[in-house]
């Protein structure tokens, strides 16, 4: 080999370029930490100390992963079913319906279902929690029924659900605001370290158990079997129909676990509207993260760095001013640039 | 037209997959590329085809230097590449297909559908082929879409056909069919590029051969000259065995017994036994329903009526992961379609049958799971790089090892193979005809779907030939002799006797 002065700087390229298209994590990676020092940037250097800057930089960023955990724990279970050859377009409206269920049984009002059979305090919201996450995990099941035993594509399914769901709940919780006691708040508000950091520490868990399960289990590496080639797991001994069940009861949990998260955050629900676009913003964070839809190909981990490039991003316009109206659209370019960045498959 | 590819040289990674390669091709001949698989066949024609670029070398037509960059520099310069997958649209009927990119528009823009199927039509006569150009592709045996394909590079008017392994799906009576075509072709002046590891197949059609090993040509010239022994040595290095594999061995209890298995469209009737040690074939022609039978006894078919038996009690196989548990194990044929999980890595591709068994709390016991596959690459003989490399890293006789070792590792009492040696080189052929017995001295009834009834015959104590769902025959010691299997295959006499 040559020593001339560019030698260096090529291999740098040639080991860039390598990693970027062998390594499909890198090049989430490397956009998460362009977008942190663009967003680092913007927040500017016009502190009194290094002290000053650096609490507000950490605030900043504990407002990022605060205001993304909810969909960052969606997020999880979508990866699942995306891995699986699905797609779940239901997480929005399952959200609020599970987010109706949980406050109907915490009311502290006249209407309050475990004031009324006497249950209060720390047993009530127990109860709720279960009930809650219970809930999620039916309303997942029948999805997860309709797309096995119905045989329906699940596109159609979840957008069946996702009516459903949405419509019943704003039907039935016309008029009624259920009072969030003060206590269940504490689930997304107990200071750590004098921090609101608990819906972080909930992603975190989560994220950190959903890793383990896709790397190290039977079930994971089935979801993965299943997405790549359905024909080839089920004649391997797959029980291709538990396991893609098994993936939408999946992601309704974490949708209970977010809409509880929700509640206990705001202590309300605007039916109408909450959660609604979740669904595409789980789906983004999941492609950003570098998961093919075409299933078979995806990464837990890729997903928890796609939320954050998702929630990074926000962030960064909002820092800069940007109209709340365009925002939308730099989220549209976001996802489409990822997926043209990413590694593909030729299509030949 | 001449074609001239001198002094081609192509690497991926590291290592040389050609290494100063010529080959040559005149009009009318029909020349066999021979090789095992990764001698570099397919590398050498997708540089043809102008699919991949090659690192050195030229290529000529007609003395002419042509630059071939993507594959359209190629067709219009003339040369037509047939993959082994087809690339047909199912969807879409017969003369639609052949015009696929290339529609014919009347006025106003609009698809000018009688012209299109007159001129399929005048194609499928000049090659004296019976096919209603309106037939959708879906409903086409697999030899009618190989002449589909076909008629398609003739339309181009392509002077050189590559094709790769055109008979590796089709039956016997299928193959005479695809064969007259290719004469009918090479007789009016079109270069034929015939890629097999049928080497009889290639004594019977072709006129040249050329044998790459390693990367490099070894042997090349007039296939009067030569026979299948001495290709077949050319291609792997060394003397490679044809004669009936040894027989005689000790069976022992019966494994698996069928009794009047019908569906409602695929079989009737059927009633068999395997017993423990015995390699049982099982052969006939294309929608003889023999793999649809093996699927439905393994659970991943329709349902069916009649009893099967293991080991003497009835069973009611209901999915795969029952089968599994009973012992039995079904490896599919078209191991791309139903077999090969592209996105994950070799040692998953082999252990994933084994996984509810080696799990611990829904975890994989991650030691044990190497520890079985490294058994079996060494049983088996896998070549690979890293156990963690993608399973398409490999080449197509591994694959179908990795394959193998899938359904062996679930040490299974009955293996169904089903067309075990589909794609794969001479030499690993042999590998996986010493597995079978291997197994069967293990006291494993092992039963081999195959079309090839050379196979059955080297390696099965005894075979059932089927034809139309029902058993024809089943012949065993100098009855099995490819001679009374055709017969019976092709239902020319029903064998009263058993």
């Amino acid at each position: 080999m040559d020593d001339a002065p560019g030698t260096k700087r090529r291999n740098f390229f040639r080991w860039f370029a390598g990693s970027w298209t062998a390594r499909p994590l890198f090049s989430t990676g490397t956009a998460l930490i362009v977008m942190v020092i663009l967003q680092t940037l913007a927040l500017g250097f016009d502190f009194p100390t290094f002290g000053a800057w650096l609490s507000r930089w950490l605030v900043n960023w504990s407002n990022i992963l605060r205001n993304n955990a909810g969909i960052g724990i969606i997020s999880l279970g979508m990866t699942f079913v995306i891995i699986s050859g699905g797609i779940d377009l239901a997480v929005g409206s399952t959200l609020v319906a599970i987010g109706a269920v949980v406050m109907m049984l915490i009311d502290t009002g006249p209407k309050g279902l475990l004031l009324r059979i006497g249950l209060t305090g720390v047993p009530a919201y127990a109860a709720a929690i279960i009930a809650g996450v219970a809930f999620g995990a039916l309303l997942g099941e029948i999805t997860g029924i309709l797309v096995t035993k119905g045989k329906l594509p699940p596109f159609i399914a979840t957008l069946g659900t996702m009516k459903i769901c949405r419509s019943v709940t704003q039907h039935f919780m016309q008029g009624y605001t259920p009072q969030v006691p003060k206590p269940f708040l504490q689930i997304a508000s107990f200071p750590v370290f004098g921090q609101l950091i608990m819906p972080i520490i909930y992603w975190f868990i989560f994220a950190f158990i959903f890793y383990v399960i896709s790397k190290r289990t039977a079930f994971g590496r089935q979801v993965t079997a299943v997405g790549s080639n359905e024909r080839a797991a089920r004649l391997s001994g797959v029980s291709v129909q538990r396991v893609k069940r098994l993936v939408y009861t999946l992601t309704g949990t974490m949708v209970a676990f977010s809409a509880i998260l929700q509640v206990s955050r705001i202590g309300s629900m605007d039916y109408a509207n909450a959660g609604s676009g979740s669904e595409m913003d789980a789906i983004s964070a999941v492609i950003v993260g570098g998961t093919s839809m075409a299933g078979g190909r995806g990464f837990i981990l890729g997903t928890v760095l796609g939320a954050l490039i998702i929630g990074v991003m926000n962030n960064l316009l909002n820092l800069m001013g940007v109209p709340p109206f365009l925002r939308e659209a730099f989220k549209g370019v976001i996802v489409i640039g990822a997926v043209l960045l990413q590694k593909r498959e030729s299509s030949s | 037209m001449k074609l001239d590819m001198r002094g081609i040289f192509k690497s991926f990674g590291a290592s040389g997959v050609l290494k100063n390669v010529d080959f040559s091709l005149e009009g009318g001949e029909i020349c066999a590329l021979l090789g095992e698989n990764g001698a570099g066949k397919s590398t050498l024609m997708n540089i043809l085809g102008g699919v991949i670029p090659a690192d050195r070398g030229e290529i000529y037509i007609d003395g002419a230097k042509a630059d071939f960059t993507q594959p359209i520099d190629s067709m219009r310069a003339g040369i037509a590449f047939i993959h082994q997958e087809l690339n047909l649209i199912n969807d879409l009927p017969v003369y639609e297909n052949m015009f696929v990119g290339r529609e014919i528009n009347g006025p106003f823009g609009f698809l000018d559908h009688d012209k299109m199927i007159s001129e399929t039509e005048r194609i499928f006569a000049m090659m004296e082929m019976e096919l209603d150009p309106r037939a959708m592709v879906r409903d086409l045996d697999p030899s009618y879409k190989q002449i589909v394909e076909t008629a398609r590079a003739i339309m181009m008017n392509s002077s050189v056909i590559i094709m790769d392994e055109p008979t590796s799906s089709l039956t016997e009576t299928e193959i005479e069919r695809v064969f007259a075509i290719v004469r009918t072709l090479a007789s009016r002046g079109v270069g034929i590029v015939f890629i097999s590891h049928k080497l009889r197949e290639v004594m019977r059609l072709c006129t040249r051969y050329v044998v790459l090993r390693d990367g490099s040509m070894v042997a090349s010239g007039s296939v009067a000259d030569v026979t299948t022994d001495s290709l077949a040595r050319f291609m792997v290095g060394h003397d490679v065995r044809t004669e009936t594999l040894q027989r005689g061995r000790q069976v022992g209890r019966s494994v698996l017994k069928a009794e009047n298995l019908s569906d409602s469209k695929f079989f009737r009737g059927v009633n068999f036994e395997v017993k423990s040690g015995e390699v049982l074939g099982v052969t006939g022609l294309l929608g003889d329903g023999r793999s649809e039978l093996f699927q439905s006894i393994f659970g991943a078919g329709g349902g069916y009526a009649g009893q099967v038996y293991i080991d003497g009690s009835p069973v009611k196989v209901k999915s795969t992961t029952q089968a599994l548990n009973l012992g039995l194990a079904y490896q599919p044929r078209n191991r791309k379609e139903n077999g090969i999980l592209k996105d994950m890595d070799i040692l998953e591709n082999g252990s994933i049958s084994i996984w509810p068994v080696i799990s611990k709390f829904g975890f994989i016991d991650r030691a044990r799971q190497g520890e079985l596959f490294d058994r079996q690459v060494k049983n088996l003989r896998i070549k690979m790089g890293g156990r963690t490399d993608l399973i398409t890293s490999l080449s197509g006789g591994n694959q179908q090892k990795v394959m193998l070792s899938r359904w062996i590792s679930s040490d299974p009492r009955a293996l169904i193979l089903d067309n075990p040696t589909q794609g794969v080189d001479v030499g690993a052929k042999e590998e996986i005809y010493d597995i079978i017995l291997k197994l069967a001295d293990e006291g494993v009834a092992v039963i081999v779907l195959s079309s090839e009834a050379g196979e059955i015959i080297r390696v099965c104590d005894r075979a059932i030939v089927m034809y139309h769902g029902r058993i024809a025959g089943i012949v065993s010691g100098d009855r099995m002799n490819e001679h009374d299997i055709m017969r019976l295959a092709t239902g020319a006499e029903s064998d009263r006797e058993v």
